[in-house]
């Protein structure tokens, strides 16, 4: 009953309808100005720390500390500008609390950020006590954690005598430089481009996904509730039909990829632009290249579920109640790929990058955070290809008898009982 | 010769037969009714022939062969309920139907504007069809039935809905396709508009085939042994009298059915009798309708004839 040539004829007028349209233009070119536009803007906040006139009281109880912190802080320029204004001066703990009910009203009415008190017990386990109406501004003890530190270090080492070196090592703290070690390639460093690469891929992977979907489904039922679908299975089949719209729509979502990928595929191949060594990319063409196909599998599979609950549903409310099982099977590993950029060698990540429908989310995500062997990736391809398989047979059943179907809802019970309906 | 022959269908769905055993034979160059109720089994029979759906049992040939899905590429299709694509135009959608329809090129092309310009609707070729009025939509549908020039037509429920220019319009269409020798097949519940133009029916009722054959045949049957009666008076004693098979209320008419088609003065005589104000007495007619309710009985509240006014 397979036809080629009717396939053919609807997937060039899907093509025609989708990839000539305005919204696919608008959409391809929206989605990267939405996303950096989210991007920047929580880079955004996180620069508009708004600490200007920050007020502290720095209060130390031994007098070495207080030469030792008020020589730090006078080195750095946001106090040298009194973007922070801080006031210096001796107490012990008695007199601190005559200070604390003095300056109280300061503090609430935030005329006075914080008070800070430094106790001789410091020098032992370097507590430091934070008095403020808001005891949890993480932009002041990161400011401050660091210049305070070096001051307590210096006054600790200094009677014992230690060379400024060694003073100075004694307070720096442990960086990690990270590097990616692979099978092929010497150990490289590391920055954090493939961590922004794989949450790229993984939201790209998962919007496209549910937008394309979607737009499948309602596709489907337009084509039932006009009852466009007599005339279209009067002419092929409903396997062509099937066929043509979810090859056409599965071409058009790669396409719309590739322009999407375009930037990062300029970065790999050429020195048109290059990025800061901290966001070092560490992708290849083959990345890409299974990124794309196993987008292409995946989507064809997604686009027959979607189809299918389409053909099953009269409207869009009807379908929306029907769509969460496919939701889940997005949205789960989506979290999943989310969390493998903490530890992508996790048995959980690991299990998922092969288990049908999460495979086709987590892979890539996998994939570009870690070194995964080629028979990994190619037994994920196959596994997907199996998986579309079963999925194209299933979702045809149901979508041949859906279609023509029209009235009462059906329940999940009879759509079952479609799959062994001969048509 | 008939052009297609259904033989034996039947399809079921979860244990509803919608057609049972049902066979007749559309002949070659024939305006082919299928006559019945919504619900009859209609819609699901006109699925079989074109292969949208498969038969639990039986077959559908076509010029003695089984019907393929090549058949497909003989039929256009008209159905109930129609519908294109809102937001394509006019010349796509066209296109479109006809190159599924194996059919496209230039001359396709050419086509579709003749027909456009037949219809009136050539200036709105790049229109989208949620810019045409209903009645300029239902033009293209026309077209797209029969642009791929199909030797087969399949009309279903061809005048519901239709405005009066269309319906018009749709009749020519017909009666040309007709002169050109395509077969064409109507489903429909309205009697008197098969009456009017079929040459052959099927009638069928809950799945089936209760009457089939040339009409003129039919009629000419079934009218010697039915009376079409008007009356004033009191007709009751015929339900029982040996002369009389049944007594039917058609609404306008009442049917009386005789057991022996050349007794037919003699209840002429018997109602004279018995003081029955005689206003119409014809034993030589009867509509297609009067057949129907005599075969398969009346539902109640169902109104057979409704909306038959612009045929």
């Amino acid at each position: 009953m397979f036809s080629l040539d009717k396939t053919l004829t609807v997937i060039k007028r899907e093509l025609r309808d989708k990839l000539l349209s305005k919204s696919f233009v608008i959409m391809t070119l929206l989605l990267p100005i939405f996303m950096f536009g989210i991007l920047g803007f929580q880079t955004f906040l996180l620069t508009q720390e708004s600490d200007e006139g920050t007020t502290i009281e720095l209060v130390s109880e031994n007098e070495d500390v207080l030469y030792n912190i008020q020589k730090v802080f006078q080195e750095r320029t946001f106090i040298q500008n009194e973007y922070y204004k801080v006031n210096y001066s001796q107490k012990d703990r008695e007199q601190l609390q005559n200070f604390l009910e003095e300056k109280r009203t300061d503090l609430l009415s935030d005329k006075l950020t914080a008070i800070i008190f430094v106790p001789q017990t410091a020098l032992n386990n370097k507590d430091v006590e934070y008095y403020s109406k808001n005891p949890n501004n993480r932009t002041v003890f990161d400011k401050l954690r660091d210049m305070i530190n070096n001051a307590l270090v210096e006054t600790y080492f200094e009677d014992k005598n230690f060379s400024q070196e060694e003073i100075q090592f004694a307070g720096m703290r442990v960086g990690f430089n990270t590097f990616r070690i692979s099978a092929d390639k010497d150990a490289e460093e590391e920055g954090v481009g493939n961590l922004i690469a794989s949450f790229l891929f993984t939201f790209l992977l998962y919007f496209s996904l549910i937008f394309l979907g979607t737009m499948m489904m309602r596709a489907v039922i337009e084509e039932k509730t006009s009852k466009i679908v007599e005339v279209l299975l009067s002419s092929c089949s409903s396997k062509d039909l099937m066929t043509g719209k979810i090859l056409g729509t599965g071409i058009t979502g790669v396409m719309q990829m590739f322009i999407w990928l375009l930037p990062v595929i300029m970065l790999i191949t050429t020195s048109v632009f290059t990025l800061p060594a901290d966001f070092n990319l560490k992708l290849d063409m083959g990345m890409i290249f299974y990124f794309l196909i196993n987008y292409f599998i995946g989507l064809m599979t997604f686009l027959g579920l979607f189809a299918s609950v389409g053909a099953i549903f009269d409207n869009d409310q009807d379908a929306q109640s029907g769509i969460w099982p496919i939701m889940m099977l997005i949205m789960i590993p989506f979290f999943i790929a989310i969390t493998s950029q903490n530890n992508p060698d996790s048995a959980l990540i690991k299990i998922s990058s092969f288990v049908p429908f999460s495979s086709i989310i987590v892979m890539p995500a996998r994939m570009t955070l870690v070194e995964v062997p080629l028979w990994e990736l190619l037994a994920a391809v196959v596994i997907n290809i199996a998986t579309f398989f079963g999925i194209f047979m299933l979702a045809g059943k149901i979508y041949r008898v859906g279609i023509l179907r029209t009235g009462k809802k059906p329940t999940w019970a009879e759509v079952v009982k479609w799959f062994k309906y001969q048509y | 010769m008939n052009a297609l022959e259904v033989k034996n269908l039947t399809k079921t769905f979860d244990k509803i037969i919608a057609v049972d055993n049902a066979s007749f034979e559309v002949p070659e160059g024939s305006i082919f009714g299928l006559i019945g109720r919504n619900g009859a089994g209609k819609t699901t029979t006109i699925r079989m022939m074109m292969n949208i759906y498969i038969p639990d049992s039986g077959e559908v040939l076509l010029r003695g062969n089984k019907v393929d899905h090549q058949f497909k590429d003989k039929v256009g299709y008209l159905p109930e309920e129609r519908g294109l694509y809102k937001k394509s135009k006019v010349m796509d959608i066209l296109l479109y139907f006809a190159e599924l329809k194996g059919k496209k090129g230039k001359d396709i092309h050419k086509k579709a504007e003749e027909y456009l310009e037949r219809f009136e609707l050539l200036d709105r070729k790049t229109a989208k069809i949620e810019d045409l009025s209903k009645g300029n939509q239902q033009k293209v549908q026309f077209i797209s039935t029969i642009l791929h020039d199909p030797e087969f037509i399949i009309l279903d429920e061809p005048f519901s809905g239709l405005d009066p220019i269309n319906t018009n319009l749709l009749k020519e269409i017909i009666l040309d396709l007709k002169k050109q020798g395509k077969v064409i097949i109507f489903s429909t519940h309205l009697m008197d508009f098969a009456e009017r133009m079929c040459d052959h029916i099927a009638m069928i009722d809950h799945g089936k085939v209760i009457l089939k054959g040339r009409l003129s045949d039919i009629k000419a049957k079934y009218s010697q042994e039915n009376i079409s009666l008007n009356y004033e008076g009191d007709i009751s004693f015929l339900n029982s009298h040996p002369l009389v098979d049944k007594v039917e209320d058609f609404g306008n008419t009442t049917g009386i059915r005789i057991k022996d088609a050349s007794k037919t003065q003699e209840l002429l005589k018997l109602l004279v009798d018995n003081k029955v104000k005689v206003k119409r007495f014809d034993a030589n007619d009867i509509t297609l309708h009067e057949i129907f309710i005599s075969l398969a009985g009346k539902v109640e509240g169902e109104q057979l004839t409704a909306g038959v006014a612009n045929v």
